[in-house]
């Protein structure tokens, strides 16, 4: 963490104090995801009902939707990405900031679904790495805030997202070589 | 719409395109009939400046690959495509279904959007799924699918899951 | 000064305004050319969301494709079920039963209502009236739960069946529905509190985005944006289906054509549409809900379990190559969707799939006239514009 602890902290053991700091900036981080909506289609609606009033995703740490992938941390796909909006969506993930997460919602962001043709995407998780899934078609404002929480919990444990798994991954590969 | 009126328009476009009209017909959802490519234009102009008929309002522009369809392709001299424009009058006049034949060897159509502004997308659409041009078009290039493109997508012979399009970018594919 | 500079230089701005952008809906894309701040030419584009759904007709069998139309048009699924079920069922020369087709309207109307109510919602949320949205989703969860119950589904419904509907209406429904139709008169009038004579909400949209009754007929405007330039025109008036007929509604219609008078066309629909579920709930004829035809509709459970020939019809409709046959032919049908004419159109060879389904979204055709809305107004009138239009991208691009 680049903390300079001096003699005293020389005296301590020093792997408690970071998996503490760790805690505290896991804590933080999963109660305060920006999640980046990336709505293309039905999904996309029940993702509003989810941020409007029955459902209420605020109640759940995550309410500060941003627009703009550079402020945010939690990617929602939802909908689907057919060929021409795949790439918009690569440089959208491209651009958001490290640590980040990405929730593929619903059955056409996932796998295809029902639509198994010449300009659908079948997974975005073919391009961009993914760490929840939601199945559904679409999926009910519950699986959504379910699976927001599955993030939090994933961030409480400590998991790095898949993201970052894969750049270290292959970090190690060019060390190795 | 009742009987008479649908019996009129046939008439009148028998009365003026006779030579020109190869089929027609009379059916609940309006009159269909085909015309030949040299005249489609000129009857279309005529449904829509006519004072009587007014058929002001585009409603469709579409096309049919006909080339699993035996009896069809009989019909119309082998052409492969039927382009089909469907058009409807405030009048209370039926509607009307003008379908052209389209050979494979001259794959070209003579705009209509000079006389509708709506066509515009419409024959952009059909020149992006058929591969039917449309001349005299202000800018005639694909609309659904991404300008770099290859093939037709709503022709019988392009598959329905593609031809690997959905997998190659420019950028890599994870390991899945 | 920043204009002194244009006139210097003659430097025009080109702005990029979606896929990815709030106010897009999704994956609407428009370039604009702008002088300072007002757009001297607008390029819309379509076709971030083509997922092949004419293509997919012509491999799936006339019930399956039924869930495809969910998906089409994801604000007002039952109504794009009804039309392509007429489609299907002109295409082969039957009409449903009398309470069927009361069902249909009722489902048809009350799916314009939870179109309507989500385009009212993002359109005020697009211009900064948050409150709005809110309000609107509350009203929509109601609809979604009736919804639910009828169909299994809040949103991808698939309610309709060619010769009928997946089942009838539930014990109970009448009173949700007869409740949500006595208060939401109430609840839209707190949203004309809020926005009808707000002062900003009328500075934005009025004036914005005009188009004359001719332009409009011209680039083959349809529905709301068609009836707010004052061109008085609705399918369900002009060639009544499923005995809307019978029915007594107000068609209402604008003046000048601009994004205020699309709004007000949109208000006063949804007040028409309550007075037509209610109709449709009074005047509810008993009797079967599928047409009675074993080559069509799927006999009831208990007789595919127990009787012989239940079993072969329901074998014979489900398996491939048996199942609904129109004759060669074809038929376009059009149906008045939330959205304007929605037509399908469909080309039969006498087999269980089409051979060609061809569908009109009218959406395609209120995005196509945007830039003649847009050029010569501001660039923050774009949003606005687009807002009002209700532009569907499933719809749109297919």
């Amino acid at each position: 963490m680049g903390l300079d602890f001096g003699k005293s902290g020389e005296q301590m053991d020093g792997n408690i104090l970071t998996t503490t700091i760790d805690k505290v900036v896991n804590w933080g981080r999963k109660n305060s995801l920006w999640p980046m909506p990336f709505g293309t289609a039905c999904c996309a609606i029940e993702m509003m009902a989810t941020l409007a009033s029955k459902f209420d995703l605020s109640r759940f740490g995550s309410e500060a939707i941003r627009f703009s992938p550079r402020q945010s941390d939690l990617l929602i796909v939802s909908g689907r990405i057919s060929i021409k909006m795949m790439p918009v969506l690569k440089r959208i993930y491209d651009q958001m900031p490290e640590p980040k997460w990405v929730i593929s919602m619903g059955a056409c962001a996932s796998c295809g679904g029902v639509f198994d043709t010449y300009t659908l995407i079948q997974g975005v998780d073919q391009f961009i790495p993914v760490d929840v899934y939601i199945p559904g078609c679409p999926p009910r404002p519950e699986d959504l805030i379910d699976a927001v929480m599955q993030v939090q919990q994933k961030i409480t444990r400590g998991e790095v997202p898949k993201g970052l798994e894969q750049v270290s991954a292959s970090a190690h590969a060019v060390d190795a070589r | 719409m009742n009987e008479e009126q649908t019996a009129l328009v046939l008439e009148k476009l028998k009365e003026k395109y006779g030579s020109s009209l190869l089929a027609h017909a009379e059916k609940p959802d309006g009159v269909i009939v085909v015309v030949n490519k040299e005249n489609a234009y000129a009857l279309l102009e005529y449904l829509k400046t006519d004072t009587e008929f007014a058929y002001t309002y585009l409603v469709d522009v579409t096309a049919v690959d006909n080339s699993q369809l035996e009896s069809e392709l009989e019909r119309f001299d082998y052409a492969r495509f039927i382009v089909v424009y469907h058009l409807y009058s405030y009048r209370g006049h039926p509607r009307v279904r003008v379908k052209v034949p389209v050979h494979e060897r001259a794959l070209r159509i003579q705009s209509v959007t000079s006389l509708w502004n709506g066509a515009n997308w419409l024959e952009r659409e059909t020149y992006d799924m058929f591969g039917i041009s449309f001349e005299g078009h202000p800018e005639l290039r694909r609309i659904l699918m991404p300008d770099d493109f290859d093939g037709h997508p709503l022709r019988k012979d392009y598959p329905l899951r593609g031809r690997g399009e959905r997998e190659s970018f420019n950028f890599e594919r994870q390991n899945v | 000064m920043h204009a002194e500079l244009d006139q210097t230089t003659g430097e025009k701005m080109v702005l990029n305004f979606g896929p990815q952008h709030p106010a897009t809906h999704g994956t609407l894309r428009i370039v604009l050319e702008l002088d300072g701040e007002s757009i001297l030419k607008a390029t819309p584009h379509a076709g971030y969301l083509h997922t092949g759904f004419e293509k997919l007709g012509e491999h799936l069998d006339y019930n399956q494709y039924i869930v495809v139309t969910d998906r089409m048009n994801y604000l007002s699924p039952l109504s794009n079920n009804f039309g392509y079920v007429l489609a299907v069922e002109q295409l082969l020369g039957i009409e449903v039963p009398k309470r069927c087709q009361y069902i249909r309207v009722l489902m048809a109307e009350l799916s314009r209502l939870a179109d309507h109510l989500l385009w009212l919602g993002t359109a005020a949320l697009d211009l900064g009236a948050f409150s709005v949205f809110l309000y609107s989703f509350r009203e929509r969860e109601k609809l979604y739960s009736i919804f639910e119950k009828t169909t299994g589904a809040r949103l991808t419904t698939s309610y309709t069946r060619v010769g009928g509907v997946l089942r009838d209406l539930y014990a109970g429904c009448e009173e949700d529905i007869r409740q949500f139709t006595t208060d939401f008169p109430k609840a839209l009038r707190e949203t004309h509190a809020l926005l009808t004579r707000n002062r900003i909400w009328m500075d934005r949209t009025k004036g914005v985005g005009v188009i004359s009754s001719e332009d409009a007929i011209n680039y083959s405007l349809s529905g709301p944006c068609l009836r707010a330039t004052g061109v008085q025109h609705d399918l369900r008036k002009a060639e009544p289906y499923s005995s809307y007929e019978e029915f007594t509604f107000e068609v209402p219609v604008g003046t000048n054509g601009d994004a205020y008078a699309r709004y007000l066309v949109r208000m006063e629909e949804m007040i028409q549409s309550c007075h037509i579920v209610e109709q449709a709930l009074d005047n509810l004829p008993t009797g079967p809900v599928n047409v009675v035809d074993n080559k069509i509709s799927l006999p009831k459970k208990a007789d595919a379990y127990g009787h012989i020939e239940g079993l072969i019809h329901h074998f014979k409709i489900i398996m491939d190559g048996h199942g609904i046959q129109p004759p060669r032919g074809e038929h376009y049908s059009a149906t008045e969707s939330p959205n304007g004419e929605l037509g399908f159109y469909i080309v039969s060879d006498g087999s269980g799939t089409g051979y060609r389904i061809r569908i009109r979204p009218p959406s395609f055709f209120n995005f196509q006239a945007l830039p003649h809305m847009l050029e010569g107004g501001m660039v923050s009138d774009t949003v606005a514009v687009l807002g009002s239009l209700n532009v569907i991208a499933g719809e749109l691009d297919r």
